[in-house]
């Protein structure tokens, strides 16, 4: 002991004098000591409502000279999607490409590739978004196309006709990809196609969308009602404020936020393995999970504590044993979908086509392991938290990525002190959480475990493992019957 | 300061919009060790966290055949710990603190980064130096079989489970003669994985894993005496190690076109033509840059307009430009719609490529060309580890980290003329061209009789070509 401080203190009166001298006493097992924690800095932002209703926020951030514009709206595929019509939002958001009352497509593309830009539109499940990143000085005209895009679009019949062909050419595509595969058929499963969180494109309802419903689609969607525009980078609010009334002038009142209300999921179903089979793939897809909890779950912080554990850290639970410990596996992971309504929970990965049976038993065992099975260390819960807590600040990093996150407050209503009290939320949460969390929210008495995979060398293994039966089902979900 | 980094916009944009003179800067200072550790030090107070980058002048090229895939694997093995650092502190540290780390490997170097709070930064680089100076003190043998096992799955689930994805390994097994290391993938052939030991991670390491032969960049929140005065500590008595003889790597050269057919696990077939390009010592890059967003770009593209919108036979067309350290490819690729052939598809592109090699791009193709690569440049410059990976690409390739200035200023310089030379140089012959079809329909291919089927060795070491 003595010696030890003895070295220390001399190490201190060495390293002014000297660094080579203190160089050869470093002690290279001592792990350095971390500083104090930067204080969490959240950027300001300014928010407002334009005549029309759309809300806007402007974040400023100086370091370079770009600018980040989104229209965020409220509510997606699931609100305003016809059941029978899956795909019209996405059509419709391609279409906006594809010239307007002034401008044919070609036009709409130079005028973006003179300013540097790309307008990019999509609609998800609960939000859509149209919006574009550029230099600073570029933001007036690029707002100006986006409008004109926005606003006047004329969706001519032709265009329809070559995306819905190459939606086809892309479904079939699909059809080679084992994750596509195993995406679609675990929606399928767990929500059926009769709720919104279950439905996917087809060639059946691609083929079913006319130009008059994405006609219709664009003039009910795209409204200031449930818009909220978000601007941030080198820029002033007072300045955004007046190209954004300006060019977005001619867009009138209207639209509404969607209640968001959805129709009860399939009751549970018993414990079953859907094995699709790919014949000769050499890694067999996993998918494994069920309906998860909405967004607004009072436990959204224990339940973030406990997947980053679980299956998101490098070293979570999952990776470090399925693919570092027992080299299964180029990446394993775990996760809740968190929607308006009860998003799913997944967890899966590739695994080695020969190991198949064994990552089953590992991936049930770490499942039951959070529930209680395996307590969660000290360090577990120190690293769960403090890497959620500490990486905050890089959401802030980029213009797209301080938009997407100021956005999101509002088009989720997440609340404008989200960001202040995260780490307060996240901290607060305590071992017992997780383990009640994991035990209410990962189900797995009724488990859907969706693996694709080479039937021929896989199927006997898997059922031999006695976790579940097998159904052999199609790419699209539905039962094979098996000779 | 909060203008650390800035770009200025000298312009007069109403007179001049494509002469504009922007100028791109990120400050930076240099600093070597003693033992030849070069360092780059850029802070940058935005956000609360830093950004640690060391490069190490490796890859695959400087693999032998038949032990391919060995510069990558031994990434892997760089994060199971070293003398100091027990297997799992490394993530421990760094994502487990609220940042991330990672790595990666091309044909030409290797990189390590990681990304932490503020106050991380000395253990970020305690880490680094360890591993740099006592990997093999702690090498054991599991944890190495298993990262091996861990590559070979890498290796499945992105190229041999992917649909088209052995594609970029047949191209360049058939441009590349089989003693060039360009010719191989970087992440190896499965046999050849299978086949490393311990002792090839102990000769690796000794060889290449030198402070000499790496550069290390730190970008972000820090302050730069103390960070100096750490790297010191950390870096300094790690030995310099002897010289590397590195291999010399011609750029291909085809006086014909080769053709080939791989039946893969798809349903819709695609065309793949890829002529031999430049390395990054060769200024013709930023021309071929230009060419790819000329003729695939977007929707008024050559290619894209004509095969995609205009007359459409495809579904979608791309064109790339890869530029390593001493050599590169010049790729193109399109997807039919259904009912049109891969040979209709083919010769409508030819037509297209004869068409810019004859006429050149017009001054407006090439002011838009030339706008959206500029916005590219400035928007990669905002994420502390890219603007790493900038200063660390420039000393490594160029022996100046400043390069970033020079690679700018020339990126915007390319004219028209040079678009239309390049476009001569190098869309020639002597080119690869790769049908690939569903299992069974080697009759879908282009020209197919001409060309020859390209079938995986039985044991997966290499493709065989065949020839016709």
């Amino acid at each position: 002991m003595m010696a030890r401080t003895f070295s220390v203190a001399l190490l201190l009166t060495l390293a002014a004098a000297s660094q080579s001298s203190a160089q050869a006493r470093l002690d290279r097992t001592r792990i350095p000591t971390p500083g104090k924690s930067p204080a969490l800095h959240v950027p300001a932002w300014t928010h407002s409502k334009l005549a029309n209703g759309a809300e806007l926020i402007v974040v400023e951030k100086h370091d370079l000279p770009l600018v980040a514009l989104t229209i965020e709206f409220v509510g997606g595929t699931s609100s305003y999607e016809p059941a029978d019509k899956t795909g019209v939002a996405a059509f419709t958001a391609s279409m906006m490409s594809e010239g307007t009352k002034t401008r044919s497509a070609d036009q709409l593309s130079d005028a973006q590739q003179m300013l540097g830009i790309s307008i990019g539109a999509g609609v998800g499940q609960e939000t859509g978004t149209i919006g574009f990143t550029a230099l600073k000085d570029k933001l007036q005209p690029s707002l100006a196309l986006l409008a004109d895009m926005m606003l006047n679009s004329t969706f001519p019949d032709s265009a329809l006709e070559r995306l819905r062909s190459r939606a086809v050419v892309s479904l079939t595509q699909q059809r080679d990809q084992p994750n596509t595969i195993a995406n679609n058929v675990f929606s399928m499963v767990v929500y059926g196609d009769d709720h919104p969180y279950g439905r996917v494109l087809t060639e059946r309802s691609a083929k079913a969308v006319t130009r008059a419903d994405v006609v219709a689609f664009a003039s009910m969607y795209f409204r200031p009602g449930r818009a909220v525009i978000t601007v941030t980078g080198d820029v002033n609010p007072r300045t955004v404020r007046g190209i954004v009334e300006k060019e977005l002038a001619a867009w009138p009142a209207g639209g509404e936020r969607p209640t968001f209300s959805y129709p009860a999921p399939p009751a549970p179903k018993s414990r079953m393995i859907y094995l699709v089979d790919k014949p000769k793939a050499a890694q067999s897809v996993f998918a494994f999970g069920g309906v998860g909890p909405p967004r607004n779950t009072p436990d959204y912080y224990a339940l973030e504590v406990m997947n980053n554990i679980l299956g998101v850290l490098f070293m979570s639970r999952l990776n470090a044993d399925l693919r570092e410990a027992k080299g299964y596996s180029y990446g394993v992971r775990s996760g809740f979908a968190f929607g308006r309504g009860p998003g799913a929970f997944r967890a899966g990965g590739g695994m080695v086509s020969a190991k198949s049976d064994s990552a089953l038993i590992a991936f049930m065992k770490e499942l039951k392991g959070v529930q209680g099975d395996i307590p969660f260390t000290d360090d577990e819960m120190k690293q769960g938290k403090e890497s959620l807590m500490q990486s905050l600040p890089g959401r802030f990093a980029s213009v797209n990525g301080l938009a997407a996150s100021v956005s999101s407050l509002y088009a989720q209503d997440l609340g404008e002190n989200y960001f202040r009290d995260y780490a307060k939320n996240i901290d607060a949460i305590t071992r017992d959480d997780l383990v009640r969390v994991a035990k209410k929210y990962i189900d797995l008495d009724h488990i859907n475990l969706v693996i694709v995979g080479d039937r021929a060398s896989i199927e006997g293994p898997l059922k031999a493992t006695g976790i579940a039966p097998v159904q052999i089902v199609d790419v699209e979900g539905r039962p094979v019957l098996v000779p | 300061m909060r203008h650390t980094r800035s770009l200025c916009l000298v312009a007069s944009l109403a007179a001049a919009p494509l002469a504009a003179q922007n100028t791109v800067n990120i400050p930076f200072e240099r600093m070597t060790l003693a033992n030849g550790l070069e360092v780059i030090l850029s802070p940058d107070h935005t956000v609360p966290q830093v950004a640690v980058n060391l490069w190490y002048h490796v890859g695959s090229k400087n693999e032998v055949k038949g032990r391919t895939g060995f510069a990558h694997m031994f990434e892997h093995v760089m994060f199971t710990g070293s003398g100091h650092v027990p297997y799992g502190m490394h993530d421990r540290l760094t994502q487990g603190v609220g940042g991330s780390n990672n790595g990666s490997t091309t044909n030409d170097r290797t990189n390590y980064y990681e990304i932490i709070p503020t106050n991380y930064l000395e253990s970020a680089l305690w880490l680094e130096a360890d591993r740099m100076g006592f990997l093999l003190d702690s090498l054991d043998e599991a944890k190495f079989k298993a990262q091996r096992d861990i590559v070979q799955n890498e290796r499945r689930q992105g190229v041999d489970n992917q649909p088209y994805g052995r594609v970029g390994e047949i191209l360049d097994a058939a441009i590349y003669p089989e003693s060039n290391p360009y010719s191989w993938p970087v992440v190896g052939y499965l046999p050849d994985l299978q086949s490393a030991t311990v002792n090839d991670v102990k000769d690796f390491f000794r060889i290449y894993y030198a402070p000499s032969n790496a550069t290390m960049a730190i970008v972000g929140d820090f302050d730069v005496a103390q960070t100096k005065a750490w790297i010191h500590r950390y870096f300094d008595d790690i030995k310099r190690g002897t010289s590397i003889t590195r291999p010399k790597v011609a750029a291909p050269v085809l006086t014909a076109e080769k053709r080939y057919t791989y039946e893969d696990r798809v349903q819709v077939p695609r065309l793949y033509l890829q002529y031999p390009g430049v390395g990054s010592d060769n200024d013709d890059t930023y021309a071929l840059r230009y060419l790819a967003q000329v003729v695939a770009g977007s929707r008024t593209a050559r290619l894209t307009k004509a095969l995609v919108y205009d007359t459409p036979l495809a579904a979608s067309v791309g064109a790339f430009v890869n530029t390593n350290e001493n050599s590169g490819e010049f790729s193109i690729n399109v997807t039919p719609r259904p009912g049109h052939s891969l040979s209709e598809i083919e010769a409508a592109t030819d037509d297209i490529l004869a068409r810019i090699k004859r006429e050149g791009p017009t001054e407006e193709e090439l002011a838009k060309t030339r706008a959206g690569l500029e916005f590219i440049y400035v928007s990669r410059l905002q994420a502390n580890n890219g603007r790493a990976n900038i200063l660390n690409d420039g000393l490594v390739f160029h022996g100046d980290a400043a390069r970033f200035k020079k690679d700018y200023a020339k990126l915007k310089a390319v004219t028209a003329a040079d678009v239309k030379r390049v476009a001569n140089k190098y869309l020639t012959a002597g080119r690869v061209v790769l049908s690939v079809v569903p299992m069974g329909k080697a009759d879908q291919a282009s020209k197919a009789a001409a060309s020859s089927i390209v079938t995986v060795a039985p044991d997966g070491a290499h493709y065989i070509l065949g020839t016709k």
